[in-house]
């Protein structure tokens, strides 16, 4: 602005008089102050123009970034419905399935009364035994002659039969607890040793359940053993209550739960039983009631003692550990102290509810998981063998096991009581068959009252179920009469051996024929399950398939934009087809719910009037037609499921990837080996993709192709080397995951790992980032510091936890270790997933501005550093954080595997974007990523079986269990590696995109759809696997866990493509909008 | 305000356009083909009755020597499990070898010959002639290797060439090795099982390939990024490759059968392949490309 002083434009003439210049002078200021006020308004004027009309041009812009972000976000939040619905689909096709797969078995009601032996009810009405005294009273026995007053049942957990007997070697499971296996050989009269098979699943609720019932389990209750539900059935302890018998408990707290109200208040004590890390307490707690009880007879009659410490060690060492060792002496000196408290009137029961495989877990049904022991000692001489040589404990589980559910029958008929309702199991011959091992017709009395309980219980049980039962040759009902016809004989002489084994065939008989009968499927509720199933894998491919706007092929153009802008700015809505795709989820997402309605309505209606009563099925069809409605909508799309026929060989090898692993499902070996096939996909596709390499037009992509081609293999090889078997992949599978293979602790060199990974991982990440210039804003401090020191933290965290395990400092004070551990755990989570997230949430984009002058120095030149990779750069982080909390709760190999993992993600990212194949095959991304997520599940120490579940990981970050943190921090530790593959599906697509990308969240939708058709295909196809496979003598080992496995994978894949995948793309694509402008 | 990155900008557009980016940047290598340069012609045998003769007769004679050591491949040997099949790979070897050999200097056209070079533009002529002895008209390009006998007198001298290709196949037999490992092979179990496992693949497809090519960079380039024509050499070798690849399917079949053991199968599968690859290269194929 020019001053204002007045300035004379030209010197006045020189002045007549004094007034008269100074008037000119005046007026000729006067005149030039109006002329410059005049000039000065004018150019206010004009700049106060400009600047409304800048301001109406900012507020315009901001205006459009405003709407533009609204929309984006109504976009996002339909685009979610779509996966909560696909998610809501899965859940109920997995759930009706299962509900017609799982075993199901009628709970009856019925009660056995002390006055009402079943023999009673029989055609015959003869006993073998002559009437004894108090016949039909507790007192003296309802069914048979009673022969204890009081039991002492300690249940040992886990106790696998060879513990119990000395065999030659060194390991440290064996000949450690003799005590039992010595009484036994010496005095045969006093006791007797036999394995004990348990009927899977050996889970410790199932046994108890098998154990006081004697009927056999349903598999569905498997689910419930984190809480725990009372038995309503007919059971041992029912009995002992109705008959008047004080019942103790001291030790697991799942007997509280099964039981509530059956055990004397005051007397009992329960303790926590998940609390695996926790060796002592709990046999520490039954020692120390246990002893004072043996002194207070007359309080009780019935003490159930349950000991946790050796289940607990194997869960958390494995069996072959010194702790195990101490364990079984500690169990060893217990029993002898406690034998020695023992009186004539009562019986000591000792036995394993199941055992333990070789890494000390269980849950199956392999052979070490199912053989337990059973003693039973008493100082007074009762058991005899029906053959000399039975004197000696059998030397291995294979010779001469009882069934669990035989103890029911044994211990009623010794005790006094009934037999439960339900039992299927029969008498123990060495308790019946008398001191010298002739009683046969004491043996066939018991053996003839627990068979006839079984035909009573057989009848009501077909006529609840309203079926007739089959009385061919050799059925049991045929068996029954034969053996009926034997004692009818009444001969002289009656063969009371012959009489024993022909009831013995009836119940062994009618045990099996019980057992295939309760494997007895709803084929119904399991097409309709896998209709659903089918059905949304097919809308998922549709869906994937659509093209989109497919703005992923198109470069960014100004004008175009510049034009679109303006257009929107003036109010003109994008074009019909451009709307038409983006509106995609929300016709969606409303076809889904709309179709939902008839499908519902129609369920309900058809269980109304067939009067089955299952309103569920409403839900099935709603799903079914919400389904048909979402395929209708996409097939007004003029793209459709042939755009997936694959055209070039990556089309092709995402097809044959996601097939063939799926029909190999059918076949228990190909199931069994998947790590290994998995490995070869894995090699196989590296070395195709060094070969298309070859192809690429520039030398030094292909140089890099090739180098990220041969990391990608090399590395999953690496990874390979970290193996934990299931027991069918012996004796070809070493297992290296854990320090031998009958332990579940770490080697110590394997500590080395962690530390590998402190040093390495952080520099490899930056090594990905540092060729886009990406390494900037908050990557730097949060790769090379935060995520570097949780790493770190980690490393410490499985140092102080071999240190504790290996009690590597006895001096220390105790739990300090556990205590440090603890809390370095709890922070490295904290820093990861809450810290992290917040991180990733306001994070700003990992670039950096410098402004520098231009050649010709007139304006400064503004460089982005690390603009082109903006959006995979500052995703990436979100990945990260998820690898670090799992990385914590994986065990020291399993963390190398999950930074090998992140490593692979990376070089696959730069794969894809290097050939291309984002434009050129979708598909094959994701499906890799799949691919490598599976393949890490196995390489962080997990097999598709129940038994390799890794329950410690839940005592990682806390000391006893606590929900819902337990099961997340399992969850985490099991499903890392799918997770972490999940979280990263939209970094292949975000990889190398810069801010002006259009089309963002379709692309990562659909790469989310790829990649979970994968993981929808393996559970649909594991689904009619174990489905159409339903009779095979693998079922329950290899079919029925993989299909298990596949489900919740499924639903984890689901959860984490809502929560972690999509919700991140929304706060990153936020983010970068934000500084860049939005693009959307 | 211009927003430029050098670096970056470029990288952006890889994802789009990947094939327009700009490739000024690529020295002017000799080794790096343009997608438009001289592109392999397919190999055809010779025309000669003889050759024609021992090119069946090679097919005839390796699917005889592979169906006889059969049985001592999956005999069962209780005592020294470790050795059988391995031994009797050992033993079929030098034979396949041999029969390679024979096959490659009766019907192939040795590698500089002008009917195996890359750049022939008369090819037709030559079908019928008695290849190999007439002059090769050879591009020489500057710190290519050559195999000796191209610069020699009177054309590319067949026994250095054979011997040479020879030598290259037992040294490519350690990349298929590791290639093997890296699929799943034992890593430090049966080292001999794979590895003669692989001197058979290197036998079979690559060296009628090293015969006919020698070390030629772009020849190879284009074998290897399986854009090269189908014919026998080339047919071989797909057929080799995928045929070791399903070789792998039956393997974790729990059939307990002796012909699972490894590698059986994968010889099976590379044997079986190459004889159809082949074939198929040879005539339904020939000259086509993927």
């Amino acid at each position: 602005m020019p001053p204002t002083q007045p300035q004379p434009k030209a010197k006045a003439p020189p002045p007549s008089s004094e007034y008269k210049t100074i008037a000119a002078q005046f007026a000729a200021a006067k005149r030039a102050k109006a002329a410059d006020d005049a000039e000065r308004a004018a150019r206010e004027a004009l700049e106060k123009e400009e600047q409304e009309i800048a301001s109406v041009l900012d507020r315009q812009r901001e205006a459009l970034e405003a709407a533009r972000k609204a929309n984006y976000e109504r976009r996002w939040w339909w685009t979610a419905g779509f996966w909560v619905w696909m998610l809501t689909m899965h859940v109920v096709g997995i759930g009706y399935f299962t509900s017609g797969f799982l075993l199901t078995r009628l709970v009856l009601e019925d009660k056995s009364v002390c006055a009402a032996p079943p023999t009673l009810n029989g055609n015959s009405n003869i006993d073998i035994l002559p009437a004894w005294k108090g016949r039909g009273t507790v007192g003296g026995g309802c069914w048979h002659p009673k022969t204890f007053e009081r039991a002492v049942i300690v249940v040992i957990d886990a106790l696998r039969y060879d513990f119990t007997v000395p065999t030659r070697d060194n390991e440290a499971f064996h000949n450690a607890f003799s005590f039992m296996y010595d009484i036994a050989l010496h005095s045969p009269t006093n006791a007797f040793l036999r394995p004990f098979i348990a009927d899977p699943p050996t889970s410790t609720l199932q046994r108890l359940k098998g154990l006081t019932t004697g009927t056999l389990p349903t598999f569905v209750d498997v689910g419930s053993s984190f809480s725990g539900t009372a038995v309503e059935e007919d059971n041992l302890l029912m009995q002992f209550q109705d008959a008047g018998k004080r019942m103790v408990h001291v030790g697991d707290d799942t007997w509280e739960s099964l039981f509530p109200g059956y055990f004397e208040p005051n007397m009992s004590k329960a303790y926590d039983s998940f609390n695996v890390w926790d060796l002592h307490t709990v046999d520490k707690g039954v020692a120390d009631h246990i002893f004072p009880l043996m002194k207070r007879k007359d309080e009780w009659d019935i003490v159930i003692a349950h000991c946790l410490g050796v289940d607990h060690a194997g869960h958390r060492y494995g069996p072959d550990h010194v702790e195990m060792t101490k364990k079984l002496q500690q169990m060893n000196t217990f029993i002898q102290d406690l034998v020695a408290t023992i009186d004539e009137d009562t019986v000591l029961i000792v036995m394993g509810d199941h055992g333990m495989d070789s890494k000390g877990d269980h849950g199956g049904e392999s052979d070490d998981e199912v053989e337990a022991a059973l003693w039973m000692y008493s100082p007074k001489s009762v058991f005899g063998r029906t053959e000399e040589e039975f004197a000696i404990p059998p030397d291995t589980a294979k010779i001469r096991p009882v069934n669990q559910i035989d103890l029911v029958p044994t211990l009623a008929l010794l005790m006094g009581i009934p037999i439960p309702y339900n039992n299927l199991g029969r008498p123990i011959e060495e308790a019946f068959v008398g001191v010298r091992g002739t009683a046969w017709d004491n043996l066939a009395a018991a053996e003839r009252m627990t068979a006839a309980g079984i035909e009573r219980y057989q009848n009501s049980y077909f006529a609840a179920r309203g079926i007739e039962q089959t009385s061919t040759p050799d059925s049991p009902p045929d068996l029954w009469a034969k053996a009926e016809a034997l004692v009818a004989k009444r001969g002289k002489r009656v063969d009371w051996e012959a009489v024993y084994t022909a009831f013995t065939t009836y119940q062994q008989e009618t045990l099996a024929r019980c057992k295939s009968l309760w494997a007895r499927f709803d084929l119904v509720n399991m097409a309709l399950g896998i209709s659903i199933m089918a059905l949304g894998v097919l809308s998922l491919l549709v869906y994937t398939s659509m093209g989109g706007d497919d703005e992923g092929a198109i470069a960014y153009d100004a004008d175009l934009d510049a034009a679109e802008k303006s257009l929107e700015m003036q109010g003109v809505k994008p074009d019909a087809e451009t709307a038409f795709v983006r509106d995609q989820d929300k016709r969606l997402v409303r076809a889904a719910l709309l179709g939902a309605i008839p499908g519902f309505a129609g369920g309900v209606v058809q269980s109304l009037l067939s009067g089955a009563g299952d309103w569920y099925r409403g839900a099935g069809f709603a799903a079914l037609t919400s389904i048909a409605a979402v395929l209708v909508t996409l097939y007004d799309t003029k793209e459709t499921v042939l755009n997936l026929r694959p055209k070039t060989v990556w089309g092709w090898m995402a097809v044959v990837f996601t097939l063939a692993p799926s029909i190999g499902f059918a076949s228990n070996s190909y199931t069994i080996w998947e790590d290994s096939i998995l490995l070869f996909f894995i090699t196989t596709f590296g070395f195709v993709s060094a070969l298309a390499a070859l192809r690429l037009p520039s030398l030094a992509d292909r140089y890099l192709s090739i180098y990220h081609s041969a990391l990608f293999v090399l590395l999953g090889r690496l990874a390979s080397f970290s193996k934990l078997c299931r027991e069918e992949q012996m004796p070809y599978c070493t297992s290296t995951y854990y320090a031998s293979a009958t332990s579940s602790t770490s080697a110590p060199w394997q500590l080395v790992i962690p530390f590998l990974v402190v040093m390495i991982l952080p520099p490899i990440i930056k090594a990905y980032l540092v060729p886009s210039r990406s390494y900037e804003g908050l990557a730097p401090t949060w790769i090379g510091s935060v995520f570097r020191a949780g790493l770190f933290l980690s490393a410490a965290y499985w140092t102080l936890d071999a240190a504790d395990n290996g009690n590597w400092l006895p001096d220390l004070p105790a739990n300090l270790l556990k205590s440090l551990s603890v809390y370095t755990a709890q922070t490295v989570l904290a820093m990861a997933l809450v810290a992290g997230t917040t991180a990733f949430v306001w994070a700003p984009p990992c670039v950096s501005i410098i402004t520098s002058a231009m050649k010709s120095g007139k304006a400064a030149q503004v460089t982005v550093l690390g603009y082109g990779n903006a959006h995979g750069a500052r995703y990436l982080l979100l990945p990260l954080n998820l690898l670090g909390a799992c990385i914590l709760l994986s065990k020291p190999m399993g963390g190398g595997a999950l930074a090998l993992l992140m490593w692979q993600i990376l070089s696959l990212a730069e794969i894809i974007d290097l050939n291309a194949l984002a434009a050129a095959s979708p598909a094959i991304g994701p499906v890799m990523l799949a691919v490598l997520g599976s393949f890490h599940f196995f390489k962080t120490g997990h097999q598709a079986v129940l038994s390799s579940i890794q329950w410690d990981s839940a005592f990682v970050p806390l000391f006893s269990i606590r929900y819902p943190w337990s099961p997340l921090a399992v969850a985490l530790n099991t499903f890392a590696g799918q997770m972490v593959a999940t979280a990263a599906v939209p970094l292949l697509v975000l990889w190398k995109v810069n801010p002006r990308r259009k089309g963002l969240l379709g692309a990562v939708s659909r790469a989310l759809g790829a990649f979970t058709v994968y993981f929808a295909v393996e559970a649909l196809a594991t689904m009619m696997w174990a489905g159409w496979l339903r009779r095979h003598l693998m079922l329950y080992r290899v079919f029925s866990p993989r299909f298990m496995t596949a489900a919740v994978v499924l639903l984890v894949v689901d959860l984490f493509g809502i929560l972690v995948a999509l919700a991140g793309v929304r706060c990153n694509t936020l983010a970068i909008s934000e500084v860049f402008g939005w693009a959307e | 305000m211009p927003l430029v990155d050098p670096v970056t900008m470029s990288s952006s557009i890889t994802k789009g356009l990947k094939s327009k980016a700009s490739n000024s940047s690529i020295g002017s290598s000799s080794s790096t083909p343009s997608p438009t340069k001289q592109e392999l012609q397919p190999v055809q045998t010779k025309q000669t009755p003889s050759a024609q003769a021992a090119r069946y007769g090679s097919l005839a004679l390796l699917t005889g020597v592979f169906l006889a050591s059969f049985p001592a491949l999956i005999a069962k040997s209780d005592d020294d499990v470790e050795r059988t099949p391995v031994s009797a790979m050992r033993i079929t070897l030098p034979v396949v070898t041999a029969i390679q050999l024979g096959y490659a200097l009766l019907c192939l056209p040795v590698a500089g010959s002008s009917s195996s070079s890359s750049s022939s533009s008369s090819q037709q002529q030559h079908h019928a002639s008695s290849g190999g002895s007439k002059p090769a008209r050879k591009l020489v390009r500057p710190g290519e290797k050559k195999l000796k006998s191209s610069d020699g007198a009177g054309g590319p001298n067949v026994i250095v060439a054979s011997l040479l290709s020879l030598l290259l196949t037992a040294f490519a037999t350690i990349p298929l090795y590791i290639a093997m490992i890296l699929f799943g092979a034992p890593f430090l179990t049966h080292v001999p099982h794979t590895l003669v496992c692989a001197a058979h693949l290197a036998a079979l497809a690559l060296f009628p390939l090293f015969y006919t090519h020698g070390v030629e960079t772009a020849a190879w380039a284009q074998i290897a990024s399986f854009r090269a024509p189908f014919d026998e050499t080339f047919g071989g070798l797909v057929g080799a490759v995928v045929g070791a690849w399903l070789g792998a399917v039956p393997i974790p079949l729990d059939w307990d059968r002796e012909w699972q053991k490894w590698p059986v199968t994968i010889l099976c599968g590379i044997y079986g392949g190459y004889l159809v690859g082949r074939v198929v290269g040879g005539t339904l194929v020939f000259g086509k490309r993927f």
